[in-house]
């Protein structure tokens, strides 16, 4: 089922969590926030599973660094 | 066959529990999802005497940069503190060497290590964990162990797979950010600085820790909540506009960034399930005022190195015997995370212009003292002044009964 037709969070779906990899300096603060584990951490970067991101966020409000902002679908 | 015992995270949590596993007798791989331990350094580098000696794992010479006394505390309104003992109470170090040389030392006591290694998942036998899975060299692959320890940091993937803790709550966590600074000209050489205030550091602190030879780690802690702005443009409007920052570090140069994250909202009410266990910043142990959480990792890592070894030897892995690790770390530690999470909230409550008060009428002694439950002569100070919120915040500060 596409995102945009879920019941629960039909509008913030819209949104999507991007991160500028160029800010982020991987300290992960966001994954450790993030209600649904749609950010993934290996080494070097973090990635944000679009096909999890609801678009709440949290994950915007904890980084130390502003690397992350909301972006439309 | 052997006891195997999969420790994930290099760090000291999970150094210190291989290492106590392996005293105890049990087979040990480390997996680590990053492929240089100790790097990059997401910390304040303060460890105290205490917790590296009662874990019984010394403190490696070699990252070891300044010793220390104690503690300076600028209140909102610039009121210092300070709080020293004669002889150093604990060290700034240098984490890439201290994570690094653990973790060898580990290497050295008979550990197997596998790094560059992300787990993937848990895998489970009649709902006991019986190993992790994990990429490798990109492929998949499953190593067996009768105990996973997760000491994978604060956003463990362990803690998520064995379901032992759920997303934190932004309050629940402080963001993050910090200078390695050199040509520093710092007042004090062997005192911890710490500001506090909600212009300066909202719901966390700035800290300026020595580190030698004019170099200093230069960091803030703010609340995870915190939307006003980030934990970078904080710090760096101190060091731009702030008396304290004018006087020292004027002239300092940035020779490292760093970020990070930590739990400041006491540790996980469990930690244990079948077949696994959880320790250091995965378990959440971690001061919630000060941050720190390095001595904790060392000394509960070891507890749970021992323990996850007896209960492998005795094939009972089961949620209820690893439960000795939690008996056993609680009764060091329980009281000090429950009394430090009371001071906490105390201080979060407080206005700044009653901090900058109590800063005014204690000394460092004074107020160790009083949250300890002391009978002290500023109580009277405080009751002379009439000020209402300032006699109730002492009362307060005096029921912790600090330990």
């Amino acid at each position: 089922m596409p995102p945009t037709t879920s019941t629960s969070g039909k509008k913030r779906d819209k949104k999507l969590a991007d991160v500028d990899g160029e800010l982020c300096g991987v300290c992960q603060a966001c994954a450790t926030v993030c209600p649904v584990n749609a950010i993934e951490v290996t080494e070097s970067y973090i990635k944000i599973l679009p096909e999890k991101c609801t678009g709440c966020g949290v994950c915007v409000k904890v980084c130390p660094v502003g690397a992350i902002v909301l972006i439309d679908r | 066959m052997t006891n195997h015992i999969i420790v994930v995270g290099a760090g000291p949590a999970g150094s210190s529990a291989a290492m106590g596993a392996l005293r105890a007798g049990a087979k040990v791989t480390i997996v680590d999802r990053k492929t240089n331990v100790g790097i990059p350094v997401q910390c304040g580098e303060a460890i105290g005497k205490t917790g590296p000696g009662v874990a019984e794992i010394e403190i490696p010479e070699e990252s070891i940069r300044a010793p220390v006394r104690g503690f300076r505390i600028y209140s909102p309104g610039q009121v210092s503190v300070d709080y020293a003992t004669k002889e150093p109470s604990g060290f700034i170090i240098d984490r890439r060497v201290f994570d690094k040389e653990l973790f060898a030392r580990a290497t050295e006591a008979g550990a197997d290590s596998l790094l560059g290694a992300r787990v993937l998942d848990v895998t489970r036998s009649n709902g006991t964990i019986d190993g992790a899975v994990v990429r490798y060299n990109g492929q998949r692959q499953t190593l067996k162990a009768q105990i996973v320890i997760g000491a994978d940091g604060v956003n463990s993937q362990i803690a998520r797979l064995t379901g032992l803790r759920k997303a934190y709550k932004p309050d629940d966590i402080d963001s993050c950010f910090a200078y390695e600074m050199a040509n520093c000209n710092l007042e004090v050489t062997d005192l911890m600085e710490f500001l506090l205030g909600s212009e300066v550091s909202p719901r966390g602190y700035i800290w300026i820790f020595p580190k030698g030879n004019g170099r200093a780690n230069v960091g803030i802690g703010i609340g995870g909540g915190i939307e006003t702005k980030t934990a970078k443009e904080y710090l760096d409007h101190f060091l731009k506009n702030h008396d304290v920052a004018k006087r020292q570090l004027n002239d300092a140069k940035v020779i490292e960034t760093r970020v990070g994250a930590l739990p400041v909202c006491g540790p996980n009410k469990v930690n244990v399930v079948n077949g696994a266990l959880l320790v250091g910043d995965a378990a959440g142990q971690i001061h919630p005022i000060t941050g720190g959480g390095m001595g904790y990792a060392m000394v509960c890592g070891s507890i749970a190195g021992r323990v996850a070894a007896e209960s492998a030897q005795k094939e009972t892995v089961t949620a209820t015997n690893l439960q000795q690790y939690e008996k056993e770390w609680r009764k060091l530690y329980g009281a000090e995370f429950d009394q430090s999470l009371r001071l906490r909230e105390l201080i979060l409550q407080t206005e700044d212009a009653t901090l900058d008060k109590l800063a005014n009428i204690v000394t460092g002694e004074s107020i160790v003292q009083l949250t300890a439950g002391k009978k002290v002569k500023i109580f009277m100070k405080a009751m002379s002044t009439g000020d209402r919120k300032l006699i109730t915040l002492m009362q307060e500060l005096r029921k912790l009964r600090m330990v």
